[in-house]
């Protein structure tokens, strides 16, 4: 049956054939794609239809079957899918014409009217989708709420790939043509030793407290060794207080907290970008707080002295810009080191920032959670707890936890070190929503606890992995020349494939990113990063020799089919060129020209935009 | 004091007569002292009176929608207005908490520390649970675990808790795997609910007196309310029980919160009751679930205690074990092993619903309430082995629990002070009234900190949004000693305290009590 043929989810993200999807992209603007999805999902309904007529008359046969049938089930994932990412291309498409375009005034003043008229449409949209996997009992209406529908359509739209991956992994031997997932950040290098630190029989311990409720903030234990291994490690001047310290789940829920009890809904937070992913997420999912791009420049000037540099005079303007928009910021995010540049902020500069934020009374969150990460040893990294004294102690909160670090980002722990009392109480209301077993509590101040282990083994095997990983990698990249930016920290590099795109924008952005995953290979691509320039990929280097060599070997195949596209789009552009010699001849692409000649305006196509 | 921004949806207020928070100290009650009456509710009245009397004055006692705002105003330069009533949640919240922490009993070090009977933990089956907890098939170490997870939960435990709700909801087929969303207790599950269900502002029902943090739950990130369904400890009507629930409550309260302006999308259902103990039979539960069904709303059934019911004869059938529920895409269903298993501190709570967008909408947010894949592989271990749950588990955690029960159920009665408790649960929900020289939840509080001073601590009816003053919950699943001791403190405070009280005539706590008593 044709229909069983594309219920595979695998399939579904970049449809059966890839190469036509990808046709489909290079040729047409993303409202053309939209429309293409469309059409594609109203066959995929029609299909569902005549899937379930014929259910009804199996039934007729067997009336106690209840229930959907397997290919049923798959046929509701691929319309679902199809729905949510039809939101999320509506959805990109807007914020990304709010952020990254030049900005349309009129757009951005309206920004609340237009995030709610965008949640109407999901919301529609949603229903249509509700309606139809309903089908047998249509008086149900919709049953998430307006925020449930863009928290769900968001979450696919933006880990749609690291599903996928979940379900098809790579493994050396039993599933070779698995993904390989260079896009997520996670350290797979030192899994052995920390499986063996963990396995040691001091990590299982049971006690009456550790099953009970404990102090919100994370068990009194725990807090004071990590306020000790903060003191130590950030090298504090003095001894950190225990007090000071919030344990969660997680610095995804650090932040998202951290978010919650510093800004009201609609207030901001200013970031350089390209950033770290997940704060955008986090920001928005529960906190429903903006982030404010302060964008970074690849081109080195005399105001960069280094590309993506962060200057005060890009904050200033930045923080003038929103309030100009009528933004009220509340703050400022740094990571550092930086992620996905790899940059550390040197100590003068970080002061420089520290007393911006200051000036204009703004909260400075600084994550710092790949401060173990500086494998590089001729680079000195401080943390901003190092500092002799803050410009505003007050409102510096500082973001550390063991995901990175230690590459047990499965264990979920994240941890807050604040000066300001009342953050750090405000904050405690969370440990019931982002609260951490008592038994991983235990684990984690037994693995902190372990100076020995960390300086002694763990450490310096870490860091010489990650070195070998990193000197792989980087002679990989510089022998077919592409131009990347690394410093010696972190677990991925910043690399520029601007060279491959043509023309150099987004959406060349993501056709290339879904050319990687048909040749099963999951890279970040800058837009996720808010990146302002499009071709950006960050490649996580963090893994084990022999999956980076077979990484490297797609990587490779894609980029040469990429430049071979090209080759043969210039040829048939020029051949285009000379069969239909058009008046209007900025209007290169077929679909325009079509447009114009249907409607008669020849002369006008540089005025209507096309 | 004015509100700071108010353009914020938080600072919305609504006209609502009653907040079901917390009050702070100096609060009066809204509620008219002592008048207990349930006039309302009266059938002698008839329909049309009934409706009128909910409109008068009397409209407090049916319903109240709570309105965390309005009752919070002094602004820190360094939080936000949520913020600051966020940390005022925990400031009040944790007085009792952070004085117990301060001082905790301890058999050895502090015998004169303060006995907690106000946590609802189930303190006497520590022993099997830590052997159990400490087998050698509970310690794999596996790469997988250390790695980011599929943020429903991993599918080895997911699949685990299916076939064990199947088995012990006595689910008429078995349980989807894909239904089931594992996350980091119940309390993440309320955030997510309300989060995915209602809009900013809009609002839940929940029967009163309830577990009372649901109302912090749905409020952090959800900025979701909750109306209260007053319910009475006087029996009226045809009513068998006190403290019952009942259709015309749950209409009554719906439409006097639509009344308001206030959008209901739900109602949430606690069963076995926290804290009454109660257990609502089929019959009662699936007239819940058809009122739902007429208005359209999400039912949310929180099963947390359904494996402590220790009284055989009760007879608990969860939501789960119901053929043909009446709106099955809209019933979701809370279970953890906080209380079944006495581990509140493994955060460890899941989901089941047959909504799929209701999974994947929770699932989304599971980001930020997910537990340790250790912790899974343990809890998947531990729902597994059946063995030990139904031969060792369940019949020595019943004995212990039945077994505490009578000794405080006993000493309550011997000294004169009346209660409820069914026979499932961890507490039992005492009858302090008498005790009060005024039915004010000022003196109810004066009454909780005397016990405090005593050095035990309980919980007051106010925090479970009780309407009436003098109800507390008390605790009983902990060690015989310290129970011991902390019903001799209940004692020596309620006898000094009766004599005062014994002062104006005294009154039977099931008649109808006076304006001015």
């Amino acid at each position: 049956m044709s229909i069983q043929s594309r219920s595979n989810p695998s399939d579904i993200p970049h449809m059966s054939d890839g190469q036509v999807w990808d046709q489909a992209f290079r040729n047409h603007s993303i409202h053309t794609c939209l429309m293409e999805m469309v059409l594609s999902l109203q066959q995929a309904v029609a299909d569902h239809i005549t899937q379930l007529a014929t259910r009804h008359q199996q039934q007729d046969l067997v009336p106690e079957e209840q229930g959907h049938n397997q290919p049923i089930w798959g046929q509701e994932a691929l319309l679902g899918r199809l729905m949510f990412q039809m939101v999320n291309h509506l959805q990109f498409g807007a914020t990304g014409g709010q952020k990254f375009q030049p900005p349309c005034p009129s757009e951005d003043s309206k920004g609340d009217v237009r995030s709610r008229e965008q949640a109407q449409v999901s919301k529609q949209i949603y229903k249509i989708f509700y309606q139809l996997t309903n089908f047998e009992d249509t008086s149900i209406n919709y049953v998430l709420s307006n925020r449930g529908v863009e928290t769900s359509a968001l979450y696919h739209g933006s880990f749609q790939d690291y599903n996928t991956y979940q379900g098809n992994k790579y493994h050396e031997d039993k599933n070779t043509l698995g993904f390989i997932n260079l896009g997520t950040s996670e350290n797979k290098l030192c899994t052995d030793l920390l499986t063996e630190r963990l396995s040691r029989s001091d990590m299982n311990y049971i006690d009456d407290d550790l099953l009970q409720y404990s102090d919100w903030r994370g068990q009194p234990f725990l807090r004071e060794e990590v306020a000790q291994f903060l003191t130590y490690y950030c090298k504090a001047p003095a001894p950190l207080d225990p007090e000071n310290v919030v344990v969660l789940n997680g610095c995804s829920s650090v932040f998202s907290a951290l978010a919650t009890v510093l800004c009201d809904p609609g207030e901001a937070f200013l970031v350089p970008t390209p950033t770290y992913s997940d704060f955008v997420f986090s920001a928005h999912l529960y906190a429903k707080v903006d982030l404010v791009p302060v964008d970074l420049e690849s081109q080195v000037s005399d105001a960069n002295t280094h590309p993506f540099q962060l200057t005060v005079d890009k904050l200033e303007q930045a923080l003038l810009n929103a309030k100009l928009e009528g933004k009220k910021v509340r703050g400022l995010v740094l990571i550092n080191p930086q992620n996905p540049l790899g940059h550390i902020y040197s100590q003068d500069s970080l002061m420089e920032y520290l007393e911006f934020a200051k000036k204009h009374s703004l909260h400075v969150i600084i994550d710092e959670i790949y401060m173990l990460s500086v494998f590089d040893e001729s680079i000195t990294f401080r943390s901003v707890l190092s500092m002799e004294s803050l410009p505003d102690p007050n409102k510096t909160h500082m973001i550390w936890g063991t995901s990175k670090d230690f590459g047990i980002s499965g264990f979920r722990f994240g941890t807050l070190y604040t000066h300001n009392k009342e953050v750090a109480l405000a904050m405690s209301s969370f440990g019931y929503l982002h609260g951490i077993s008592g038994i991983t509590q235990y684990k984690l101040h037994r693995l902190l606890q372990d100076r020995e282990w960390i300086d002694n083994v763990y450490l310096p095997t870490n860091h010489s992995r990650l070195q070998e990983a990193h000197r792989f990698i980087t002679n990989e990249l510089k022998s077919s020349k592409i131009p990347f930016l690394s410093h010696g920290s972190g677990l991925y590099v910043w690399i520029s494939l601007r060279k491959y795109l043509d023309p150099c924008t987004f959406e060349e952005e993501l056709l290339l990113h879904r050319r990687f995953l048909d040749k099963k290979l999951i890279l970040s691509c800058g837009k996720t990063f808010m990146c302002k320039e499009p071709g950006w990929f960050r490649l996580v280097f963090a893994a084990t020799p022999l999956l980076l060599k077979h990484a490297m070997q797609r990587f490779y195949t894609v980029l040469v089919e990429q430049e071979q596209d090209w080759v043969v789009k210039q040829l048939e552009d020029a051949i285009n060129q000379e069969v239909e010699d058009l008046p209007a001849s900025d209007a290169s692409q077929s679909y325009s020209r079509e447009v114009i000649l249907t409607s008669g305006l020849e002369g006008c196509c540089s005025d209507l935009g096309l | 004091m004015p509100r700071p921004r108010p353009s914020s949806p938080y600072s919305a207020r609504s006209p609502s007569p009653m907040f079901t928070l917390p009050q702070k100290e100096s609060r009066k009650p809204t509620t008219c002292p002592g008048s207990v009456s349930t006039r309302g509710l009266h059938s002698i009245y008839g329909d049309g009176l009934e409706r009128e009397a909910a409109r008068k004055p009397d409209q407090k006692l049916l319903y109240g929608v709570g309105d965390p705002t309005a009752m919070f105003s002094s602004d820190s330069p360094h939080l936000s207005s949520r913020g600051s009533i966020i940390k005022w949640f925990w400031d009040s919240a944790e007085e009792g908490y952070r004085t117990y922490h301060m001082d905790e009993y301890d058999e050895d070090k502090n015998p004169g520390g303060i006995i907690n009977l106000g946590t609802s933990e189930n303190k006497l089956c520590f022993d099997l649970l830590s052997r159990r907890l400490s087998h050698s098939d509970m310690l794999r170490v596996e790469p997988s675990l250390l790695q980011y997870p599929d943020w429903r939960g991993h599918l080895f435990l997911r699949e685990e808790v299916a076939s064990f709700l199947s088995f012990y909801c006595k689910s008429p087929a078995p349980l989807k795997p894909e239904n089931v969303v594992v996350l980091n207790g119940c309390a993440s599950l309320f955030s997510a609910l309300a989060t995915v269900l209602c809009e900013v502002g809009e609002a839940f029902l929940i029967p009163a007196p309830y577990y009372g943090a649901i109302t912090q739950h749905v409020y952090l990130y959800g900025n979701v309310r909750l109306v209260c369904v007053y319910l009475d400890s006087e029996v009226t009507g045809l009513e068998t029980h006190p403290f019952q629930l009942t259709v015309d409550k749950l209409e009554m309260a719906l439409q006097g919160a639509i009344s308001e302006g206030v959008k209901v999308k739900g109602l949430i259902l606690i069963n076995p009751q926290n804290p009454l103990g109660d257990i609502y039979s089929p019959g009662e539960l699936r007239e819940y679930l058809e009122f739902a069904k007429r208005h359209a709303l999400h039912v949310m059934v929180d099963e947390v205690y359904m494996l402590s019911v220790f009284e055989e004869s009760v007879g608990y059938r969860s939501v789960l074990s119901l053929e043909g529920l009446p709106d099955p895409q809209k019933t979701h269903v809370m279970w953890a092993t906080s209380k079944d298993f006495g581990m509140s501190g493994l955060r460890f709570g899941t989901l089941y619903t047959e909504n799929q967008d209701v999974a994947t909408a929770v699932a989304s947010l599971c980001r930020y309430h997910g537990l340790s894949g250790f912790v899974q592989y343990q809890m998947a271990q531990l729902l597994r082995d059946r063995d030990w749950i139904n031969q060792v588990y369940l019949p020595e955690n019943h004995a212990r629990l039945k077994a505490a029960h009578t000794y405080v159920s006993e000493e309550l009665r011997a000294m004169g002070v009346p209660f409820l408790s069914h026979g499932a649960g961890f507490f039992i929900w005492v009858d302090l009234r008498k005790f009060l020289p005024e039915a004010t939840f000022e003196e109810e509080r004066l009454l909780w900190r005397r016990f405090l001073e005593n050095k035990v601590l309980l919980s007051f009816g106010k925090a479970f949004e009780c309407k009436e003053p003098g109800w507390f919950r008390l605790v009983f699943s902990d060690k015989a000693h310290r129970l011991r001791l902390g019903m001799q403190r209940i004692r020596q405070v309620l006898e000094g305290k009766s004599q005062v009280a014994e002062d104006p005539p005294s009154c039977q706590t099931q008649e109808p009590r006076g304006p001015h008593r």
